[in-house]
């Protein structure tokens, strides 16, 4: 397997969208549900309401979210989400979607950290704002290839930390993420694994969250996977927004790189 | 006036050759130093939960970054230590009832976290169910595992047999190194009382994992 | 319970190809709640679209349609510019219209 580790060129990115989408027929009755959702998706619904919440006045400053600097300047969101994360001067941190979000929130709307942050993670009888304005702007970049940048020092120890997190092994059940996640045609139970050593797959995962996830009928972040990952691992409860939560998402995403970004996918 | 402009733009380039020259990956013990330190800080964790962030030698030796691979030493001393760990049930019977053996072998519950709170469970699962097939008429099961159907039809159900599976239920790292099955005794998700019935589960002639 | 609608509708030659993503919890009044509790039905029981003020659609829906639908269909007749709008109404007598105008064939 030498996957991303020996630097091998981009793989076609149209292999990957085919893959995702494809056509329904006799020997494959699911494609064309499959494709359906693709295309059509709730969490579009969920886009629709983070792009009215981003342009509201909102907070004590009553403001919108329009002068938010997500790494391309101010009030830029097309192809914004394809480099994130990456390093931000004025916060001095690498910093995904998510907790630039935030950060925004916080310093442009006058939020409290924890007026920001309450019911993060949306639930069957309720949505959450952040999922909602995370849609929003991850699906401004649509259609362009993921572009995780590593230049800046903190970005390279972000990246490494990250690398060095997916392969540790922790916690009662002895697990690593390359424990599920390091070989492939791997199951647990009936829900198939991707394989995050195989550029490929990790592409494919990377361009598709956020995603409106069936089995909790909302749209969920990495931000929540990763939440759920250390839950089933058997490790305490992963810190909403923490270093950690960047650090292996900068681990993922920058391997993502050249995938075309699809969002909201649609997940079990 | 010329010099202090001379100063000034001494004072831009330099950092700037030193930002663009010098960022570059970290080598091994600097990123165990940043990583570790996140960790300490990246979970919301009591400090009895949080010592289930502490790696013990075996976890800090399989944890292997990438193609790198173990050496014989490290091998020889994974299994040392895990040979060293395995207890046995105060009865020394090391084959229980396989009925029980099957509702724990089903069982991915117990032992997880959420909201700081330990998760409500009568007892630990085996966790069997979602890395290995087991009584081939279940198909609500993982592959991460090898199947063990059939595993007693092949096997016999001799002491030995017997003997080595409950050892290697109570710590799979006795017989593979940094295996990626749980080390469900040694670790206390199991008892060695439960992990008999898991044996006789997988053992017994008449549990359906054993059955045409 | 009426957040608003999603509504596609794309021209192909002469035929409309629309798209509706509804918010909805359409609860059976089967799933219990975490405390144990029934959670009482709640879902769409009728759904209307109509073209250019005329009805091409009028489907009664059951609690086997799942939360969150989608509904697709296909108006022959169409052309660019076109009204589509659609209502649904719920078995608690909550209501939503939305409406496009059927986008020119790209």
């Amino acid at each position: 397997m030498f996957g991303i580790r020996s630097g091998f060129a981009a793989i076609a990115v149209a292999c990957v969208s085919a893959m995702a989408f494809a056509q329904g027929s006799a020997g494959d009755p699911l494609g064309v549900g499959r494709q359906m959702l693709a295309e059509d998706n709730p969490g579009e619904l969920w886009v629709e309401r983070g792009k009215t919440l981003f342009h509201q006045k909102r907070g004590p400053r009553s403001a919108s979210l329009e002068k938010c600097d997500f790494g391309i300047g101010p009030g830029k969101l097309e192809g914004a989400y394809a480099q994130l994360p990456r390093y931000f001067p004025d916060t001095d941190k690498v910093q995904d979607v998510e907790s630039r979000l935030v950060t925004c929130m916080v310093n442009l709307q006058g939020f409290t950290y924890q007026q920001a942050i309450k019911d993060h993670f949306g639930t069957l009888d309720r949505m959450s704002d952040i999922e909602a304005l995370v849609a929003f702007i991850a699906s401004k970049s649509n259609g362009m290839k993921m572009n995780v940048p590593l230049s800046h020092q903190k970005e390279y120890d972000t990246y490494k930390a990250g690398e060095y997190v997916f392969y540790r092994r922790n916690g009662p059940t002895d697990f690593g993420c390359i424990t599920c996640h390091g070989d492939n045609g791997k199951r647990i139970r009936l829900q198939d694994l991707p394989n995050m050593t195989d550029q490929k797959q990790i592409q494919a995962v990377a361009s598709t969250w956020p995603a409106y996830l069936g089995t909790k009928s909302t749209v969920l972040t990495m931000q929540n996977r990763l939440y759920e990952c250390t839950w089933q691992m058997r490790l305490p409860d992963l810190a909403y927004l923490s270093d950690l939560s960047v650090a292996i998402t900068s681990y993922l995403n920058h391997q993502g790189n050249g995938a075309v970004i699809q969002v909201p996918g649609v997940k079990r | 006036m010329h010099k202090k402009t001379g100063l000034a733009w001494s004072a831009v380039i330099v950092p700037v050759l030193i930002a663009a020259g010098c960022a570059s990956l970290p080598d091994e013990a600097t990123t165990r130093q940043i990583a570790e330190g996140m960790i300490k800080v990246g979970f919301s964790a009591t400090p009895e939960h949080a010592k289930r962030l502490v790696q013990d030698k075996s976890q800090q030796i399989c944890s292997k970054i990438g193609d790198a691979r173990l050496t014989p030493g490290e091998a020889d001393e994974v299994l040392k230590l895990a040979r060293a760990s395995i207890k046995y049930p105060q009865s020394g019977k090391l084959a229980g009832d396989w009925k029980v053996g099957a509702k724990l072998a089903y069982n991915g519950s117990g032992t997880r976290i959420r909201g700081g709170k330990l998760e409500k469970a009568k007892e630990n699962g085996a966790l069997c169910s979602n890395c290995h097939v087991l009584d081939p008429k279940e198909f609500n099961v993982g592959n991460i595992g090898p199947s063990l159907a059939g595993y007693g039809a092949q096997r016999g159900n001799s002491d030995a047999t017997v003997k080595y599976t409950y050892e290697k239920l109570y710590n799979a790292w006795a017989y593979f190194p940094c295996s990626n099955m749980p080390r469900l005794g040694h670790n206390g998700h199991l008892t060695p009382e439960q992990i008999t019935h898991v044996v006789a589960y997988l053992t017994d002639p008449a549990s359906p994992v054993n059955r045409k | 319970m009426a957040e608003p609608m999603k509504i596609r509708a794309t021209l192909q030659v002469d035929t409309a190809d629309v798209r509706i993503l509804m918010l909805h919890p359409m609860e059976t009044g089967q799933r219990k709640d975490a405390k144990g509790a029934i959670v009482p039905m709640h879902f769409i029981q009728n759904v209307v679209v109509t073209h250019n003020g005329k009805n091409v659609l009028d489907a009664q829906w059951s609690q086997a349609i799942s939360r969150n639908p989608f509904l697709g269909l296909r108006v022959k007749g169409a052309r660019a510019g076109d009204k589509i709008s659609v209502t649904w109404t719920d078995n608690k007598g909550d209501k939503r219209t939305d409406e496009v105008a059927v986008a020119a064939q790209s």
